[in-house]
């Protein structure tokens, strides 16, 4: 990589020889306003909610706090906060695996559309990224515009016709949380679906068309050259969906609150009603703690399953 | 024309109606909410519903306008989105330049710094804005715009870092080279020299920024307390929490104030994101 010229002095100067630390080929200075960034704004609160996730600090306490097991103890014999991962796990799972795959659907159709210079390609590929673009809290209230359970309104129409005059949709546990998970898949596709079709980009056509002199039928081609390029892309895909997911309450709070009950309240929305309403900040903290170990194990997960896989992708 | 791009009709068939259904899924519940908001109060819910309202108004936009801080909030949007966008790639460029240009000691350690800040893009925000916020509420700095941009840069540099050296990797090395023979600094071999070549792959990543922030919520919910320094992602949902009555058109055009002018700017430059943007980052 870079520098095929001999430089006068290298970064080795820094490490090995003369120490010349303000000298612009120190390769540090250069990567310092990231370190300071890194340090001061992801290190150091990481430190920090831990060791508060340890204390009994509230929002008010100040430095007047103590060092206690008690916000894990409490969370954790919980009986609401099973029910709560649960719900989380629901949300997360159905979401992140419905945007992969919807996202994996729509890529392909816009890069074999693309692929046969069909017109209309770039629209399609455009109108998807409305939901990403859109603000979590304004898809929330478009989607609780349109479930409206008055029976006029826009999800109540198809079941109209079938003769369901009022829908439930938002009222009731279950259909709460589909239409929570629906809307989160209709807004996460999007970020699927560019990440799966840049990575479709970099496959040289010539494969495709060697493989389609050969005989391959659309689906071998798919299987046996579009899907072994994704793998990468694909444990991106899967990791950066999973944390955004599990992070995510935007849209929840405008479309549900959490409720009916808490039958849509995830861990993320937990964490902010502790804080902001409870002012338990040592609690919010221990669950935040949490939160982020079952990100850590999902991510470690994805690794495990997607890196094994190798050989039998190809 | 090489077999496969041979039109064969099924196919074609397949994929249009593949096209067909995914555009109704993105368009019609977008058109539905600007419907609603031009219907006059005893068209929202007639039945069977229209469309196309039979006598639409402007009154929803003018109440909406009127009596909310509509246009503060995106007022507000648009400062934190572009001096979050400029302070990132400021942050990021000579980050980015010193990994790509500058040789270490190893090809491992190269990759375990790639790698380091990489996986500081997985850890929560909801794990580090709560210190955070109770460090810049000791320091008296809740409500402060410069706070929540700072949070902003730091929030979005790693993966602008990833992305911007995906792209000066992508620059012949060989063009930096010759401007440091005629005696240019680094600096200036990358201000004078890289950043004009690099500006399709930092307009990608400054769009890849503003759709981040312009949405964001959690960071300036946390960080600012009052209403009017509220970004559009967050007063809206103040808009919702206050009105009370019939508010579906008056949320219906909130909805449309609070998406249009950010969508169109959006669907205007798209094509900056899905062709170089992504495929810079993933060769990277």
């Amino acid at each position: 990589m870079a520098e095929t010229l001999k430089p006068v002095r290298g970064p080795r100067d820094f490490l090995g020889g003369r120490l010349r630390v303000f000298s612009e080929d120190n390769v540090w200075l250069w990567l310092l306003p990231l370190a300071v960034l890194i340090s001061f704004f992801y290190l150091y609160p990481v430190f920090e909610a831990v060791r508060f996730s340890f204390t009994d600090a509230t929002t008010s306490s100040g430095d007047d706090y103590s060092y206690t097991l008690r916000s894990y103890v409490q969370t954790l014999t919980l009986p609401e906060f099973y029910a709560m991962v649960r719900t989380t796990v629901i949300f997360v799972g159905c979401s992140v695996i419905g945007q992969v795959l919807f996202g994996m659907l729509i890529a392909t159709l816009v890069y074999e559309g693309e692929m046969r210079n069909l017109p209309g390609f770039g629209i399609v590929r455009a109108l998807v990224l409305v939901g990403w673009v859109l603000p979590g809290v304004v898809l929330g209230i478009i989607w609780k515009l349109l479930l409206d359970e008055s029976g006029a309104s826009f999800m109540a129409i198809p079941f109209g016709m079938f003769g369901i005059r009022d829908p439930v949709f938002l009222s009731a546990p279950v259909p709460a949380l589909a239409w929570v998970i629906i809307a989160n898949i209709w807004r996460g596709t999007a970020f699927a679906m560019i990440l799966q079709y840049s990575a479709m980009k970099t496959i040289p056509p010539e494969y495709h068309e060697a493989a389609t002199i050969d005989g391959a039928s659309w689906f071998q081609r798919f299987r046996l050259i579009t899907l072994p390029s994704l793998r990468n892309i694909l444990l991106i895909n899967l990791i950066l969906a999973t944390i955004s997911t599990l992070n995510t309450f935007d849209m929840i709070m405008p479309l549900t609150g959490g409720g009916p009950g808490r039958s849509t309240e995830v861990i993320a929305l937990y964490i902010y009603n502790v804080v902001f309403q409870e002012f338990d900040f040592g609690r919010g903290a221990a669950v935040a703690v949490v939160l982020s170990l079952i990100g850590i194990v999902l991510t470690l997960v994805y690794f495990r399953i997607l890196t094994n896989k190798q050989d039998g992708f190809e | 024309m090489s077999p496969i791009h041979r039109r064969s009709a099924i196919p074609v068939l397949l994929i249009y109606s593949g096209y067909v259904i995914v555009a109704l899924i993105y368009l019609i519940p977008i058109l539905w909410v600007v419907s609603l908001s031009f219907r006059p109060l005893q068209e929202l819910f007639a039945y069977p519903p229209r469309l196309v309202p039979m006598k639409p108004t402007w009154d929803a936009y003018v109440r909406v306008i009127e009596n909310s801080l509509i246009l503060t909030y995106l007022w507000n949007s648009l400062k934190l989105v572009s001096l979050s966008v400029l302070g990132t790639i400021v942050v990021a460029l000579p980050s980015a330049y010193a990994l790509s240009r500058f040789r270490f000691r190893s090809k491992r350690q190269l990759t375990l710094i790639m790698l380091g800040i990489l996986m500081v893009q997985l850890i929560s925000p909801l794990v580090t804005i709560l210190p955070l916020y109770r460090y810049f509420a000791t320091l008296g700095l809740i409500n402060s715009h410069i706070v929540v941009i700072l949070v902003f840069i730091a929030m979005e540099t790693p993966v602008a870092t990833w992305m911007l050296k995906g792209f000066i990797d992508t620059v012949p090395t060989a063009l930096d080279d010759a401007a440091r023979m005629d005696g240019a600094s680094r600096l200036q071999s990358l201000v004078l020299v890289l950043l004009p070549v690099l500006m399709p792959g930092i307009i990608s990543v400054s769009i890849l920024i503003s759709v981040a922030t312009w949405g964001e919520f959690l960071v300036p919910y946390m960080l600012l307390s009052d209403n009017k320094l509220q970004p559009i992602g967050v007063g809206v949902l103040d808009f919702q929490n206050t009105s009370d009555g019939v508010t579906t058109h008056y949320l219906a055009a909130i909805s449309v104030l609070a998406t249009l002018p950010a969508l169109i700017v959006f669907l205007l430059v798209q094509r900056f994101i899905v062709g170089d943007a992504t495929s810079g980052a993933i060769k990277g």
